[in-house]
């Protein structure tokens, strides 16, 4: 008897730890992304022109999430261009961060010994100052007489007037790549601690140069650790605005974040807002989709 | 003068009521869509149901059923926190302190960037602001939306300080829901160490924002209507109220070439960043060019700033107004801040900080100037009570125009 109740308390006890989790994922996702539904497929009231939702998917009214996919497909497509902008700000910017963490990473798992803790903390303490603060100080130093120019000027030597807040997407990509950077360097720092010495060992004593361990065992090792933290800092990057808005506040640069803080202002245009969220949603899902099969594959061959 | 039209705005109640209990709304859809389809002045749909009022169409507004005028002769509530809602730095932090101190009353106060986000927020219902600070375009939807309460004039002893002309205005007849704040004109700023042209000489001096030598190193004011206007009005139109097809596609294609050619930014920052040097160049607000002395680095002098307004004062003149929110908490004290804002020495503390003039009849161009307010090369700024026979107002578009105008933003916004 007390035997059989244990085993039904196990038995019980592993689906109810992933109760918080699904309440979790509930409350916060899937219920305002059904309000975000609602919204995007509802209507709009006459006189504020604020949007009205629409709960029952019987009467959903497409025309918001057709206004949007036209002016994105279409022949009037002035959505295109701050998609294809986002997509290549992104990638430069995840792709420059990947530059600059690797090796960070790289020294902080494997070579800086008893500072590793120290280094560590440095890394994290930018998460101490605000985003907002961070790229305020950006604004500040990047001003046409700001210390940025000060310092190419070499003291004064060259004549530097580069308007690096005038519109410039190298400046909003730096912006981007200063601002993510440290969410990149924590999970590849994670996933090289956790490489097995033996192995690099085992790859030196059986010959291999430094250089090819790297490229035969440390980097296969830790692709999947570089994927999980490209996905942790480009997404995010997706739906960012303030980055473009502070550094640059030009429409040549607006990203589908700025789309969608911007139909969300509008009186009469915050549904299609919605559409955007979509859209990115969609865009995202495909990564994860395949994030997940790569591990899983991963972990089948480790095993 | 055209008739108020009754029998629509009638029926327009009754549209509205039914919406906002949460209806299925979507047939509301149909004018916006209309609109955007590029035929912007059909004005089918929400476009005649609602009250617009301009200077030849004045409008006394109903008052509201639902939120009664408060009683007169009460006192705030002393530990009560009196919400404003309002443009960031357009309040001064001293008056805010010293109203806090006299009355005993917690002041918060948040901000919003464009009337359209203001509303948006607003319109959600719940964040029990006491005050706001419309411009008269967004009046009409404040009232028709059942959102203000009417202001009991028995607690506005200092009403007599306005302006003669602002005392019973166009917008609001009898005063029944605003006071007015300040008065301002959008013309262009600029800097002489970074502009070598005088803007002010030009031809045309709005066409130096299509001038590509100035690319890059400019900045438009991020306020659909305010931006959409000096189109309008470099093209000679000073209708910049315009429905027009034809008005609204150039409008349309001079925006789109801005935006190619010129990488503008856009923005209301124009006060702090036109002196940190961001740019040289600017669509300005006269409140923000005075605004600029507080905010240039030490080592440049004021003497650099400038501020253009069309000379034969036909340009955009507007006012900002106060209201009291019918979803505060604390119309009394809102009452007594209102006061305060008439208040000639409270409204002097105020300018002192924000730079916006307030139409009463102590501030002219040359007690301004002689107080030193305002530097002698900026007196352009300064707005005069005449300045409002001659020039033009934003007004409330109709529905079909506005989702029109406000199509081309998005399509300018979102960049080529």
């Amino acid at each position: 008897m007390a035997e059989r109740g244990a085993r039904g308390g196990t038995r019980l006890l592993w689906p109810a730890l992933a109760i918080p989790g699904i309440v979790w994922l509930g409350l916060l996702l899937v219920a305002p992304f059904y309000v975000v539904l609602a919204i995007l497929f509802g209507g709009v009231d006459p006189i504020l022109r604020q949007p009205v939702p629409v709960w029952n998917p019987v009467y959903w009214d497409f025309t918001q999430f057709e206004y949007v996919w036209q002016h994105i497909v279409g022949q009037d497509a002035f959505f295109r261009p701050a998609l294809l902008r986002t997509v290549v700000y992104v990638g430069v910017a995840s792709l420059l961060c990947l530059v600059i963490a690797y090796p960070v990473a790289y020294y902080t798992a494997r070579f800086a010994g008893r500072w590793k803790g120290a280094l560590l903390a440095a890394l994290i303490a930018p998460f101490w100052i605000s985003y907002m603060m961070r790229m305020l100080a950006w604004v500040n130093l990047l001003q046409t007489d700001g210390l940025f120019n000060k310092a190419l000027s070499l003291g004064g030597l060259l004549d530097v007037h580069v308007n690096w807040l005038g519109g410039q997407p190298e400046t909003v990509v730096m912006g981007l790549v200063y601002g993510y950077v440290p969410y990149m360097i924590l999970p590849l720092f994670a996933g090289l601690d956790r490489m097995p010495a033996a192995t690099l060992e085992a790859a030196r004593d059986l010959g291999a140069s430094r250089w090819e361990t790297f490229r035969r065992v440390t980097w296969p090792l830790s692709r999947q650790a570089v994927v999980a933290s490209v996905l942790v800092t480009s997404v995010p990057m997706l739906g960012d605005y303030f980055t473009t808005d502070l550094l640059s506040g030009s429409p040549e640069t607006s990203m589908i974040g700025n789309l969608i803080n911007n139909s969300v202002l509008t009186p009469g245009q915050t549904g299609q807002a919605g559409a955007f969220v979509l859209l990115i949603l969609l865009v995202s899902i495909l990564p994860m989709v395949l994030y997940v099969r790569y591990t899983r594959t991963a972990e089948d061959t480790a095993s | 003068m055209p008739e108020r039209r009754p029998g629509i705005s009638g029926r327009s109640e009754v549209a509205r009521r039914s919406v906002l209990k949460g209806g299925l709304a979507a047939f509301a859809l149909a004018p916006l869509l209309q609109a955007c389809g590029g035929n912007g002045t059909s004005s089918a749909g929400g476009g005649g149901t609602e009250k617009i009022p301009a200077p030849d169409n004045p409008i006394t507004w109903d008052l509201s059923k639902k939120n009664p005028a408060i009683e007169s002769g009460l006192r705030p509530e002393r530990g009560s926190t009196l919400r404003i809602y309002n443009y960031a730095d357009y309040l001064s932090p001293r008056m805010i302190k010293d109203f806090e101190k006299q009355y005993g009353v917690d002041i918060r106060l948040s901000t919003f960037n464009d009337a359209d986000e203001a509303l948006t927020k607003i319109a959600a219902g719940n964040l029990d602001f006491d005050l706001y600070f419309p411009s008269y375009d967004s009046l009409g939807r404040l009232v028709q939306a059942d959102l203000l309460r009417p202001l009991n004039h028995d607690y506005l002893t200092n009403a007599g300080n306005l302006w003669p002309g602002f005392r019973d205005p166009w917008y609001d007849r009898g005063s029944r829901y605003t006071v007015p704040y300040t008065i301002y004109s959008t013309g262009i700023g600029w800097r002489t160490d970074k502009i070598s042209d005088d803007i002010a000489a030009l031809d045309n001096p709005y066409d130096c924002f299509w001038d590509t030598q100035y690319a890059g190193n400019l900045a438009i004011l991020d306020d659909w209507h305010t931006a959409m206007a000096m189109v309008l009005l470099r093209n000679g139109q000073t209708n910049i109220n315009s429905t027009d097809p034809d008005d609204i596609a150039m409008v349309r294609k001079q925006m789109l070439e801005l935006q190619d050619t010129m990488n503008p930014k856009v923005t209301i920052s124009m006060y702090t960043e036109l002196p940190a040097g961001q740019y040289g160049l600017c669509q300005m607000w006269s409140g923000d060019a005075i605004n600029t002395q507080y905010y240039l680095p030490k080592s440049k002098s004021i003497d650099i700033m400038r501020y253009w307004f069309p000379e034969d004062g036909v340009g955009e003149v507007d006012n900002d107004l106060v209201v009291c929110l019918a979803q505060g908490k604390n119309p009394v004290a809102a009452h007594f801040f209102i006061n305060d804002l008439l208040d000639e020495k409270i409204a002097e503390t105020n300018f002192g900080f924000t730079g916006y003039q307030p139409p009463l009849t102590a501030f002219t161009p040359e007690t301004l100037v002689s107080k030193g307010y305002v530097p002698e090369n900026l007196a352009s700024a300064v707005v005069t009570e005449k300045a409002f026979d001659v020039g033009v107002p934003l007004l409330q578009l109709p529905a079909a125009a506005d989702a029109a105008y406000h199509q081309i933003w998005q399509e300018f916004k979102a960049g080529g």
